[in-house]
């Protein structure tokens, strides 16, 4: 199925191609004696916010690593802005340079918080960039207001939801066309989620952005597109609004059902 | 990619030097290993040709009487260190002991010169050198024992405390049947680090000429390791320069066979 | 019963170490007393004459270390980053174990070899008259260190944490970049830690020292000379104690050159300690 037959289902006008940004064809994958991911299609449109959600041990996280070449025994094909990965012009740390992924435990390094946005640039690129471009970044994440006046203080002293933004910053800095973020507001209090989410939703205008979540409220605020994955399968796919109301698959309607059911109980209490 | 280069040529002598070592030891000893230079030459009267029993004995001697001597204290050590001491204490013990393991091992010697051999009037003997070697060995092998014991579970601890057990009850019946492959493998390393030591025995225990195996605990020893330095000093007699390799390589392979034999329970342990 | 055994073991172990160091600096005391501290920078050392200085040991000491931190820090981190990170992954442990194993060598094996195979050699190559000097001491000195030096800056190495080289990987640094700018800066303290302990491991080493470094009590001339014979402290110390009788001054000297030595190895324990914080 390509991906315009897919479109034609959903059949929204405001949906840009889908050729341009992530495409998966038949990604396998298989680490020691489990198949982690099988013959996955991925296609992602080229501007917004699509969420991948679906139980533990999907295979979500999986995907991402196999995107960035994190995994490297995957079989089928990945393409980005037409070019396979495989064969990335510039080799795989080209490609992370272009693909920023976010991990879902803030990792920062041990310098100062303006170093560590600076952290991935070259020291041409540090110069060039500049402090107007250090703010810029840590605009782009929400945490400009918070940390202007320390940029040279530890950026371990940063508590965990503002440790996350300045990793986002710190990816944001090498001008990426696209973001992969695995789970990035888990560990995160309410107010850092929010503000997360804030982020994201800007940097969707202008490029794709690959949001894994468990979190189904946050999957259904945030995107515009959603994909379900259930034991390394691509079940189902499509705009949030349609799959969440009118899930077509059994397992996404039982996937659904379960998550929903767990959130009204909470808000009972 | 240079980088990697220069790396791997710099790490190469790394790893080969200490090993071709090793091997031209064995090489140059392989020639001299026969039953007379072992047993000695009852023919030959002197000194390079009597044989090295001696030298085995007393080294051995000295190691397994160092390590008698060194286990109660370190043992007590470490059980003071897990059982009975409070943070401050156990952190001036934990300096105490990275104090004493920093002295250069002919300190311990000169002392023992000093204390054993002239004040006690105990001369140069076995127990001098073995006492000094006991000293030496004491803070390697207390950190043994506490590594080995700070392995254990602390939950099972808890659960023999809940039962009631008193601390003798909880070391023997619970520790210990947990901990032993460590703890020997601990006492293995020492037995190694006192075979190794040459410094201090040279003056305290050992000498060379006139010593076959000892009478007693208060005689002096020969032993493997001073033998190496004494022959070494006579490199124009060949028979010397022979007999010195094989001693040099049967300290080896004392030595690389404990280290061999504490990293097999090690892997056991693990592997378990 | 069982509190009393404990405690009699820590007492004894303390007594008998506290009555050691008490009579080592007991003995010394005499030598301190009469001659006094200049002999520390004096460079004179006539036992016969009741010259008793201590420079050309001191200067010889720190000119073997210097020589054998030289070698042995470059190849043994050199190694420390092959083994972690470059070696595939079966190969690794077999890395690692062979270290431990080479860490147990007795040293007067070193020595041996060092008086007759190295000494020769440098005899050839370098020219020199018998191949004694501190240089040699300094190589003898280098190859013991070098496999407890590699082991702990493995070991530094091997505990910076998995995510932060998966923050650079998903940042596009390569393997060069990750390494000088995540791996070294973070491994760097247990690095160090590393190093002064085999400094002081290469202080206290006496046998292989003793049988290549010459035992000439003078000062290298001009000072950066490391191919003449020479003298270090601990070489002294074990040449002349055979020779020393018992309560002399030249007892109470050699004794002083212990209580030297004793306080260099506190020094770098000290420096050591304070780092670690």
């Amino acid at each position: 199925m390509n991906s315009v037959e897919r479109c034609d289902v959903l059949n929204a006008p405001d949906v840009v191609a889908f050729e341009h940004g992530l495409a998966c064809h038949g990604v396998s994958l298989c680490l020691g004696e489990q198949q982690v991911l099988q013959e996955v299609d991925v296609v992602l449109p080229n501007r917004g916010v699509t969420c991948l959600i679906g139980p533990s041990g999907a295979g979500k996280s999986s995907l991402l690593r196999c995107i960035t070449g994190l995994h490297e025994t995957w079989t089928g094909d990945i393409h980005i802005e037409g070019q396979s990965v495989r064969h990335w012009q510039g080799g795989v740390d080209a490609l992370r340079r272009q693909v920023g992924l976010i991990a879902q435990k803030p990792t920062v390094f041990p310098t100062t918080i303006e170093q560590n946005v600076l952290f991935g640039l070259s020291r041409k690129e540090k110069k060039s960039l500049g402090r107007e471009g250090v703010q810029h970044c840590l605009q782009q994440a929400a945490l400009w207001d918070e940390v202007a006046h320390r940029l040279d203080d530890a950026a371990t002293d940063l508590s965990l939801g503002q440790q996350q933004r300045l990793c986002l910053a710190r990816a944001l800095a090498l001008k990426p066309s696209m973001l992969l973020l695995d789970e990035p507001t888990a560990s995160l209090d309410p107010r850092s989620k929010a503000s997360i989410e804030q982020s994201i939703r800007a940097l969707a205008v202008v490029m794709p952005v690959l949001c894994v979540t468990h979190d189904l409220v946050q999957a259904q605020r945030l995107s515009q597109y959603i994909m379900f994955m259930c034991a390394g399968r691509l079940l189902e796919s499509g705009f949030s609004d349609a799959l969440f109301q009118h899930p077509k698959r059994l397992e996404t309607r039982e996937f659904l059902c379960w998550s929903v059911c767990d959130c009204s109980a909470s808000e009972e209490k | 990619m240079m980088i990697r280069l220069i790396l791997i040529l710099l790490a190469v002598p790394a790893v080969v030097l200490p090993l071709l070592s090793l091997g031209y030891i064995f090489v140059q000893a392989a020639p001299w290993f026969s039953v007379t230079v072992l047993l000695g030459d009852a023919q030959q009267h002197s000194m390079i040709s009597s044989g090295l029993v001696p030298q085995i004995m007393g080294s051995l001697l000295l190691m397994g009487l160092a390590c008698a001597l060194a286990f109660p204290a370190a043992l007590s050590l470490a059980l003071f260190d897990m059982i009975y001491a409070n943070a401050s204490q156990r952190r001036v013990l934990a300096a105490a002991l990275q104090l004493l393991q920093g002295i250069p091992p002919i300190v311990y010697g000169l002392c023992a010169l000093v204390v054993l051999v002239h004040l006690f009037h105990w001369g140069i003997s076995l127990v001098s050198g073995a006492l000094v070697l006991a000293v030496v060995i004491l803070p390697l092998l207390t950190e043994n024992i506490m590594h080995a014991l700070q392995r254990i579970a602390p939950e099972q601890t808890e659960a023999a405390k809940n039962l009631g057990l008193s601390a003798w009850h909880i070391v023997v019946r619970v520790w210990l049947p947990v901990a032993w492959s460590d703890i020997l493998t601990g006492v293995l390393l020492a037995m190694a680090r006192a075979l190794s030591e040459t410094a201090p025995i040279l003056f305290t225990a050992t000498v060379f000429s006139g010593v076959s195996l000892p009478d007693s605990i208060w005689s002096p020893v020969s032993s493997l390791q001073t033998h190496i330095f004494y022959l070494a000093q006579e490199a124009s007699n060949k028979q010397a320069m022979g007999v010195a390799w094989v001693s040099a390589a049967l300290l080896l392979l004392l030595v690389l066979g404990l280290s061999v034999v504490a990293w097999w329970l090690r892997q056991r342990r693990l592997g378990a | 019963m069982f509190k009393r055994f404990i405690y009699m073991g820590l007492v004894a172990s303390s007594v008998w170490v506290l009555t050691l160091l008490f009579f080592l600096l007991q003995s010394s005391w005499a030598f301190w007393h009469q001659i006094g501290v200049q002999v520390l920078w004096q460079d004179e050392w006539y036992p016969y004459e009741h010259l008793y200085g201590f420079l050309p040991a001191i200067v010889g000491t720190l000119w073997a270390l210097c020589i054998a931190m030289l070698i042995a820090v470059p190849c043994a981190l050199a190694a420390a980053i092959v083994n972690s990170e470059l070696v595939p992954r079966q190969v690794q442990p077999w890395g690692r174990v062979l270290m431990e194993i080479l860490a147990g060598v007795p040293s007067i094996v070193y020595g041996l070899l060092g008086l007759w195979v190295l000494l020769p050699f440098l005899q050839k190559h370098l020219n020199l008259l018998s191949g004694h000097s501190l240089l040699a001491a300094g190589m003898m000195l280098s190859l013991m260190v070098l496999p407890t030096m590699m082991l702990m800056a493995e070991d530094a190495l091997r505990a910076v944490p998995l995510e932060q080289r998966e923050a650079g990987m998903h940042l596009g640094l390569n393997w060069e970049q990750r390494l000088w700018r995540i791996l070294l800066p973070q491994a760097y303290p247990g690095m160090r830690s590393g190093m002064i302990l085999s400094l002081g491991r290469a202080l206290g080493e006496t046998m292989a020292v003793m049988l290549v470094v010459g035992s000439m009590d003078r000062m290298p001339e001009p000072l950066y000379n490391i191919l003449q014979p020479a003298q270090t402290l601990t070489s002294r110390i074990g040449r002349e104690i055979g020779e020393a009788s018992f309560g002399s001054l030249h007892f109470s000297a050699l004794m002083a050159c212990g209580v030297v030595l004793a306080a260099m190895a506190l020094l770098l324990g000290r420096l050591a300690q304070g780092r670690a914080r």
